[in-house]
This record gives C-alpha cells, structure tokens and sequence, in this order.
C-alpha cells in the first residue's frame, strides 16, 4: 500500500470565460501522507474553499489531476464519483450539517447504509458515538443538539467509512473557543488512534497550534510547510 | 427499512404543512369521483331500479312489428312462470283517454292521457307500481281506476272516491266511453312511474278499445337482479316461439332511449371528475418542488456523503408514493364513508328518486390506484430536479 493517499499535480480551477475569467487555483501540486493531520489556511477569497471542493471531488479541477488513494479521480463518472467520495473521504462542515430529519444515530449510519456496507452498520455508528462521546444523544433528533455535540456526531459520520481522507471545512468555525477547543482535540485524538489522514481547511490557523503540515493558499497558490501566512506574505 | 424510505417518510413527516396539502390534493381528487360515482351513477341505476320495477321489468316481451300481441298472455305468461328463476309475468295494455272529471260543480277534462291496463293479481306480484299509491289503493276491480299525481293535479285535484269518466276510441273506430272509482292516487319520486297516466283493469281496457285478450306487452320480473340470466331466458323464449314475431327486450334495451342520453352525461361528469384528479397532480408537483427546495442543503450532504443520482431521485419518488398511498387511503376511505351514508340513508335531493347506491369495488379500486400512480408520475420531474442539484452548488447552501 502506497504512503501517499492523496496527491495533486498541477491542479488549476479557473471560473468564467474571457474577460471575467478568475483563477480561483493556480498550478497548485501536492503529496499528502497516510495519517498525517494537514491544515488549510488561507484568506477570505484565497481559494481554499475551491480547493477543498478538489479534494473532495466535489467540484473538478480545469487542469491537473487529482489522485486519491492511487487513482486518479478527474476522469470518473458522476456514479463513479460517488461512490469513490463515499468510501474514499469523510466530510466534516463548518455547520456539521447533520440531517435534521434523522436521529444522531441514523446520520451517523448514513454513509455506510449508501455504501450498502454488509457490516453492522447500527454497532460501527454507536461505537463511535460512543468514542465522541455521545453516548447520551444517540436517539436524539440531530437538530437538538448542541453546536458542539452536533460537530462531532459530524465527525463520527465522517469517520464510520473509515475513509482514506477526512477533510474538514472550518469545523471550529461556528463553536465557541472552549468547544471550538474540544473539537480540535477530539480530532486529533481520533486521527491518531485511528491513523487517519485529517485535511482541515480554516480560516484561522491558531485554532490548531500542532498540526504535522501546514498548506497555505493566496491568490489560488498553495505554499507547502509549516510556516504561517504571515511569513510567506513576508 | 431502507435508509432512502426512512429519510422519505422523516422528510415528510417534518414537512406537515407540505404532507398535508398533497394528501389532501389527492383525496380530495378521490372523493370527487367518489361523489360524481354516488349521485350521478345512482340516480342512473335509480332510474333502471324504476324502470325495471314499474315500466319494463327485468324482460320486457312486445311485438316486433304490430302494436299488441294478439295470442293470449296466457300462453306466455305460463311459460314464463315455469321458468324457476322468474318470480312473475303479467301482461299490459296501453292506450289514451279523454277524461272528464266534476268537481263541486266545476267540469274539467283532460285529452289524450296514457291509460295502462294492468292485470291486478299478477301485476302486484311483478311490478311495484302498487307500491306508489300514496292515497287509497291499488285496482282490485273492473271499474276502479288509480289516477297518477300529476293528472289528478291537472283535473283539478281528483281524490280517491271520486267519479271519472274515460272516452276512448276502439280499433273499429267508435268512441265508447265508461265510468270509473278512484281507488287510489299513484306518485313516484322522480317520475319513472305512471305519474302523468291513469291505471286500469286490463279487462275492461280491453272493453273500450275493443281488443279482446290482446295486450301491448309481458312485464316478466325475476326472482333477483340477474342480467345473464335475464339474457338467456330472453333467448329459451324467443326460441320457444320463434313463429310469433315477438321481441324480448332486457331493461337496458327497453329504455335504452332514456338511458343512452344519461350515460353520455355519466361520461361527461367522470372526465370533469378524473379532470379534477389531474388538477391534484399538478398541485403534488408544485409542493415537491417546494421540499426540494427546500431541501437543497440535504440534498448537497447526501451527495458529498456519497449519494448517487439515483438515491435522491428514489426519496422524492418514495415522498410521491407516501403522498399516493396516503392520499389514497385517505381518499378512498372519506369516499367509502360518504357513500355508505347515501346507501344507508336512501339519499335523495329535494324528493327525487332515492339514489340506488352500489359498492363498485373495481372502479374504487381503480380510482385508488390511478391516483396513487399519479401521485407517483407526479413526484418525477421534482424527483428529476433534485439530481440535477451538484453537490458543490447545494452545498453553498450550507
């Protein structure tokens, strides 16, 4: 098995035509680890976000290519895509984004009931929901919950697939500093018992003082290392 | 359960307003067939109730060419009679009168009005039309007369004891005339019955227009509504007396005039009734599109999840078949629950003939299905709609 999960060469999104083209990604290329735990940061308006739909094959790219666990995934299908965003990637929003209709529990189960997944889906939900502590809300429509405790069902929903990536667009962004805080460490915590990849996108690099990588985005360019946006602007 | 049913079922249920409306849009297309069934097929089958019971029975036996049946009813009545299915057979003769009519002091007459002749034994074991004496009763002899409502009315309000004179011209052309008892006063709701004629002996009509043992018709009524049965009797008799040139006709073929004109409006009314039905569909329509409007931003997660086109297509329409079954359901039984409430209470409006109402099962059925299927063709387009929704662009909705 390959060390490398995630890989981007030469990646560009470009929006519009002629006059009012804009280069949301520029030329961006990079190699992500298995287990690493990277952070996106970048301005407003930087391209992070676009960046993100890449990776998440939500959106794709007008040039480069995307690989994800050894495939390149720009040539795939719309049923191919799902499929491969389902077993492939965990997604964990800045809102969680739980379904409202359905219980914690039930959100938690979803990927794996799209999946279709033979295994028992109600157990692997409940076992991670008892690892984020929710143990207490499992029957609970998601909408009752807390900020907090919604974000990390989100991020037990993210994990049950055992996904090659977890990305994650500012999960903090909506929390107050304490539990802003908690999330941090809960991620952190599970990325390590659990060697999973985390790509975190913010906004605001101090949420997260220990990270393994730092990528930062300006104007649509992707600086690699772990040095601030500050210093690269220097 | 299946998660997409799960999620279609919760999605709706939290959407009670949106449910609401739809399976209303639904019933409500139901119930109006159901009503339109009710009083316009009832009223329809209420006409053939009495016709068959008062005019045609459930074979109505005529000449083929001439005006009466020369041969004695006897002969065919016998026949008849012998066959286990039939309850009785009773011969008529019909014809017209001038009547003339004095009351305190006041004549009146009344030209050309239908006279039935009627034997009273047998006719009272056939046909209903005793039945409909509301005043007095029914002929029991040769110079008693039953006046329908509507010529006591023009005569100037003939009551039962009254005298009646009738003026009728036999075949040979002579005017003879006779004087009769009013025993009874004949009404029917809705005015299938002999409400515009007056009823008398057969014999004596006989007398007047000089027709002796002749009669216009065989009234045969069986022992329970049976139209197969009707129809193969009708053919034994028509082939037992295949020289005689007679004519068995079923009800449906007796009044086939008065019914053909009914039954196009039948046909009328349900087309505005399944026109109504459509009209539901297009109100599923709008509010699906609303839920999937206003689930754009579940639609986004579901797919960055890993939902395929295809599973959200299979929620919406899974939100069109609950709508449908609902709807239905619903439909159906506010529809059952009216019509069992004209059946047991004889519905009628403003004294006309009391609806006949029947449990068509097929066609309840039917109608449940059709709108079940067209809650479902219904949910397709916002079903359609929902996939085209890209996760990236739902999910800036987020």
């Amino acid at each position: 098995m390959s060390d490398i999960v995630l890989e981007l060469q030469n990646v560009s999104r470009i929006f519009g035509e002629g006059d009012t083209q804009v280069k949301a990604l520029d030329d961006v290329s990079f190699r992500i680890k298995r287990g690493e735990f990277v952070l996106i940061v970048g301005s407003s308006g930087s391209g992070k976000s676009t960046l993100l739909n890449m990776i998440g094959l939500l959106d794709k790219p007008t040039f480069g290519k995307v690989i994800l666990d050894g495939k390149e995934t720009t040539t795939l299908n719309d049923g191919q895509v799902s499929q491969y965003r389902n077993e492939k990637l965990g997604f964990v929003f800045q809102f969680a984004n739980l379904l409202p209709d359905l219980t914690v529990l039930e959100n938690v189960m979803l990927p794996q009931q799209i999946q279709g997944s033979s295994e028992d889906i109600r157990q692997n939900a409940t076992d991670l929901l008892i690892k984020v502590g929710l143990e207490d809300q499992i029957n609970k429509r998601s909408n009752k919950i807390s900020g907090g405790q919604a974000q990390r069902a989100a991020i037990a929903r993210g994990l049950v697939n055992r996904p090659t990536v977890v990305l994650a667009d500012e999960p903090t962004g909506n929390l107050d500093s304490v539990t802003a805080g908690k999330v941090v460490k809960l991620a952190k915590t599970m990325a390590k018992e659990l060697n999973q990849t985390f790509i975190i996108v913010t906004h605001d690099r101090h949420q997260f003082p220990d990270v393994d990588r730092v990528i930062t985005i300006i104007d649509g360019k992707a600086f690699d290392g772990k040095q601030t946006t500050m210093e690269i602007s220097a | 359960m299946d998660y997409r049913v799960n999620l279609a079922a919760r999605m709706l249920a939290n959407k009670r307003g949106s449910l609401i409306g739809a399976v209303l849009a639904v019933s409500i297309g139901i119930l109006v067939i159901h009503v339109n069934f009710v009083i316009f097929q009832g009223i329809y089958d209420a006409i053939i109730r009495d016709m068959t019971d008062y005019r045609f029975g459930d074979i109505f036996v005529s000449h083929e060419e001439e005006a009466t049946i020369e041969r004695s009813h006897v002969v065919y009545t016998n026949w008849f009679e012998r066959v286990p299915l039939v309850q009785s057979a009773t011969p008529r003769l019909t014809g017209s009168a001038d009547i003339e009519f004095r009351s305190m002091g006041e004549f009146r007459e009344e030209f050309d009005v239908p006279v039935v002749g009627v034997e009273p034994v047998s006719d009272i074991q056939a046909s209903k039309i005793h039945t409909t004496i509301s005043d007095g009763q029914y002929v029991y002899a040769r110079n008693s007369i039953v006046v329908g409502e509507t010529v006591a009315q023009d005569l100037g309000g003939v009551r039962v004891g009254d005298n009646l004179k009738l003026i009728m011209t036999d075949q040979g052309g002579d005017e003879n005339s006779k004087r009769f008892v009013v025993t009874g006063i004949s009404k029917t709701a809705g005015g299938q019955g002999f409400d515009t004629s007056v009823i008398v002996h057969i014999d004596t009509l006989r007398s007047l227009v000089d027709r002796p043992n002749e009669s216009n018709s065989i009234f045969v009524k069986l022992n329970e509504k049976n139209p197969e049965a009707a129809l193969e009797i009708r053919k034994q008799f028509l082939a037992a007396y295949a020289n005689d040139d007679l004519k068995a006709q079923t009800i449906e073929e007796a009044a086939e005039q008065t019914l053909k004109g009914f039954r196009s409006g039948i046909a009328m009314i349900n087309l505005i009734g399944y026109f109504g039905m459509g009209s539901s569909a297009f109100a599923i329509v709008t509010i699906q599109m609303m839920l999937v409007n206003s689930k754009t931003r579940e639609i986004g997660v579901m797919r960055a999840i890993g939902a395929k086109r295809k599973d959200i297509l299979m929620v919406f329409i899974l939100q069109g078949m609950i709508i449908g079954a609902i709807g239905a359901g619903a439909g159906t039984g506010i529809g059952l629950a009216y019509t069992t409430y004209a059946k047991e209470t004889n519905m009628q409006f403003q004294g006309s003939l009391a609806l006949e109402v029947n449990y068509n099962w097929s066609k309840i059925a039917e109608t449940a299905l059709l709108a079940f299927f067209l809650a479902i063709l219904a949910a397709i387009y916002p079903s359609y709609r929902a996939t085209k929704l890209q996760p990236v662009e739902a999910m800036r909705n987020v």
